[in-house]
């Protein structure tokens, strides 16, 4: 609805992502670049889910929720793991400590699933005349979508990045980390198994995401004490 | 091999993005196609200059807010359409806004769902009788006056239904819509109506030849049935005119059918010739037939016997009319009389004779056997109205539609011009002889009148709007030649006092819009939110003092050097 609504929409799609990048110290330690790299990944690994949904998914015509595709869904799905692995392993980083490390590979990553996912809707559709309040939840799921990134960033540094972590800790970092990672499977089911309206959905989502980003906290904090 | 392989390769990648642009431009193109919650099919208020002067609506674009009749008293209209169904409709208001020309941004009529001609076929309509009279006096209303906005008709949906009550619920309390505060928009798109230019109207006439005795030297005398098939009224998109004149076109057809079957043999032949003519440029004083009729050579002239005009017999219950020019005392105008209602006593109906002179001065034209007269041919119209319609007025409007018209009614009436006629051609007058009886091959075809009564009534048939190759004068042409010998169509253009302009219908789209007050509060919330967790943010990582220090000012240099 008219240019105005959608400078709104906007703001509040991809805000909060410059605001992260300018209030933590990821500014002060010029991690831009970073960030930069780990968008260009994330194209990458769209491409390749892109050619494999393609190739393996046959399209239903009803929107009920058939489990067999959505199997298929969360392995394809699991691309996204593989493509946040090597962001943040294989890619050659200036000297940036691990906890910015991952912050600004999160950041990169949410920040180019937003535009790619979220900008061409409400470039096409936000302007026009009709109201729908549609833009304004996709702008919060972009938001669940950002602190979702970086705690699935999080758990992979930990996994990846960090030797020596306390053992009792591992299966509850792997376990929050699978959760994370299938969290498109969960909206999904819920979205059509249970028949979930867009609202309750975005809540779902920024709840949870709040859930997991204070449990990755915990467990990144809980697996600093040893090395500091 | 390979320097091939790769400029193929290229070639696709190029025909790749190609598709891909395409693509893009269509979704873009889709979006802005079916953007609206609701759109709907309307119908404009005619737009007719008179000699000059300008009446109906003048203007067809539209962008305004939507409102209902319950707007709150003293809001400024100025940019606001009301919608109003003809439920509600007061016609005293609508008068009163408009003879005052009070400003408004346009308005919209909602009919109800049974006079659309595409979907309400056959459903009862409640109140009939009242709906009418207000339909008709709402329309000579609009018809007669300039109206400096907008008006369209539009067929009530459930779409249309819950976003007027959506409407009425927020003028009730008290919100009309405007720019701060939300609530429907209606748009319609269209460029400026342009005046059509030359229109056409096209008579189609056929002929019949009669059983000429070898070496008779003259020419058999002719009957001729005529019938004006164009329509006029308020919304020329609807204007069908099942009554006026879809009756009588459905009238003559059947007549024709049932002559040709007669004259087919030459054993059952007549001797009378017999001229069928549809006309068109009716509502306009009978333009059509006067041209018509000027085309005329002398000797077809000379030889027409008498013409008997068809208008408007598809409502009546038991009394028709026959109206002549001529004076009664007149052999002539007895003889048809008589022979009429000679039939009309055996078919159980009354038909009376109305006198009304012409005046050769006054270019007004009721009837159109008037148009005979003034040319010295005998001639009367049979019609179920007692009295002459106003200019522009029983031409075909909105109320005149399928429901309206009985064709049980157009039965009887074909019965009866067919009875009359063919024993005024065999000589039986004043003989209880039944040509066409029920139960023979010569019956009345009720299925031939239902189907072409039903096509009329799913065609507007204004005549400025239909060209010369107009499917459906093709089709009146073709159904004509079927049953007659020989058939002629007559291009002329409409000329005399009457303008049209173009844009009969459109489409609206309906947006339910947020207020610019909305977006404003939005932006307040967006802008806290965003300072919330920029704060928030420098706070867990950075630590208080940083957040805080971005305030305070840099010490200054004399803190510095001192």
């Amino acid at each position: 609805m008219t240019v105005f609504h959608f400078f709104n929409c906007a703001i509040l799609t991809f805000g909060p992502h410059a605001v992260y990048y300018s209030a933590t110290p990821l500014s002060e330690y010029d991690t831009l670049g970073t960030s930069v790299k780990a968008a260009l990944v994330y194209l990458g690994t769209a491409l390749v889910k892109l050619v494999c949904l393609a190739t393996f998914l046959n399209v239903s015509e009803n929107d009920g929720f058939d489990p067999y595709q959505e199997l298929l869904k969360a392995l394809i799905g699991f691309i996204d793991v593989a493509g946040l692995y090597f962001a943040l392993t294989q890619l050659t980083h200036r000297n940036i400590s691990q906890n910015h490390k991952f912050q600004a590979v999160g950041l990169g990553w949410a920040f180019a699933d937003s535009v790619l996912h979220r900008l061409a809707p409400l470039w096409v559709g936000a302007r026009g005349l009709e109201f729908t309040w549609d833009y304004i939840l996709q702008g919060l799921e972009a938001n669940a979508n950002l602190v979702l990134s970086i705690s699935l960033a999080a758990l992979g540094s930990l996994m990846w990045l960090r030797k020596n972590k306390p053992k009792t800790l591992i299966p509850i970092i792997y376990a929050c980390a699978g959760i994370v990672a299938t969290m498109p499977s969960i909206t999904s089911y819920l979205r059509r198994g249970l028949g979930w309206h867009f609202p309750k959905v975005v809540g779902f989502e920024l709840f949870t995401s709040l859930v997991m980003a204070f449990i990755s906290w915990q467990l990144f904090s809980a697996c600093q004490r040893p090395s500091a | 091999m390979e320097a091939s392989k790769k400029s193929g390769g290229h070639r696709e990648m190029l025909e790749s993005m190609y598709s891909v642009i395409a693509l893009v431009f269509i979704l873009v193109a889709c979006v802005e196609l079916c953007d609206a919650a609701t759109a709907v099919d309307v119908y404009r208020l005619i737009q007719y200059d008179m000699s000059g002067s300008p009446f109906g609506s003048r203007f067809a674009a539209l962008n305004h807010h939507a409102a209902s009749l319950h707007f709150p008293p003293g809001a400024d209209l100025s940019r606001t359409v009301l919608i109003i169904p003809l439920r509600e409709l007061n016609i005293t208001f609508i008068r009163d806004y408009i003879n005052q020309k009070k400003p408004l941004g346009g308005l919209l009529f909602l009919l109800p769902e049974v006079f659309s001609f595409e979907n309400g076929g056959n459903k009862q309509i409640h109140e009939k009788e009242k709906m009418k009279n207000l339909l008709a006096q709402l329309e000579q209303l609009l018809i007669n006056a300039n109206i400096p906005y907008p008006v369209y008709f539009a067929f009530e949906n459930d779409e249309i239904d819950t976003v007027l009550a959506a409407i009425k619920r927020n003028d009730l309390i008290g919100q009309p819509a405007t720019a701060t505060t939300g609530g429907y928009k209606l748009v319609i798109s269209t460029p400026e109506p342009k005046k059509v230019a030359s229109p056409t109207i096209t008579n189609i006439q056929g002929w019949l030849s009669g059983l000429k005795a070898d070496g008779e030297a003259n020419q058999l005398p002719t009957i001729a049935i005529v019938a004006s098939y164009d329509t006029f009224g308020a919304a020329p998109a609807l204007s069908v005119g099942s009554d006026s004149n879809g009756s009588g076109v459905v009238a003559l057809l059947e007549v024709a059918r049932l002559f040709s079957l007669l004259y087919s043999n030459p054993k059952t032949r007549g001797r009378y010739n017999l001229l069928f003519g549809l006309t068109s440029g009716g509502p306009y004083n009978y333009n059509g037939t006067q041209k018509w009729l000027r085309s005329f050579d002398q000797r077809l002239h000379e030889s027409i016997d008498y013409a008997i005009c068809l208008n408007s017999i598809g409502s009546w219950d038991n009394e028709l009319w026959i109206h002549v020019s001529k004076p009664p005392e007149n052999a002539y105008i007895k003889q048809i009389f008589y022979g009429f209602s000679n039939v009309a006593e055996e078919l159980d109906l009354k038909v009376g004779m109305k006198h009304k002179k012409i005046n050769i001065s006054n270019p007004r034209v009721a009837w159109e056997h008037e148009q005979f007269s003034r040319l010295r041919v005998t001639a009367a119209t049979l019609s179920e109205f007692s009295v002459a319609p106003e200019l522009l007025e029983g031409t075909g409007g909105l109320f005149d539609n399928r429901q309206f018209v009985n064709e049980t009614a157009i039965i009887r009436g074909v019965k009866l011009v067919a009875e009359s006629l063919a024993r005024h051609i065999y000589g039986h007058q004043g003989k209880n002889v039944q040509i066409f009886a029920d139960d023979s091959s010569l019956a009345v075809n009720p299925a031939y009148v239902q189907s072409w009564l039903d096509l009329l009534s799913r065609t507007p048939r204004v005549a400025p709007f239909l060209s010369k190759n107009d499917p459906f004068v093709m089709a009146l042409k073709k159904e004509l030649a079927d049953h007659t010998d020989e058939v002629k169509m007559q291009h002329e253009i409409l000329e005399g006092i009457f303008t049209f302009y173009d844009s009969t219908s459109a489409r609206l789209n309906i947006y339910q819009v947020a207020s610019v007050t909305f977006d404003l509060l939005l932006l307040l919330v967006l802008g806290s939110y965003l300072i919330v967790l920029f704060s928030f943010l420098v706070i867990t990582t950075r630590g208080l003092d940083d957040l805080i220090s971005l305030f305070r000012r840099p010490p200054s240099r004399k803190v510095k050097t001192a």
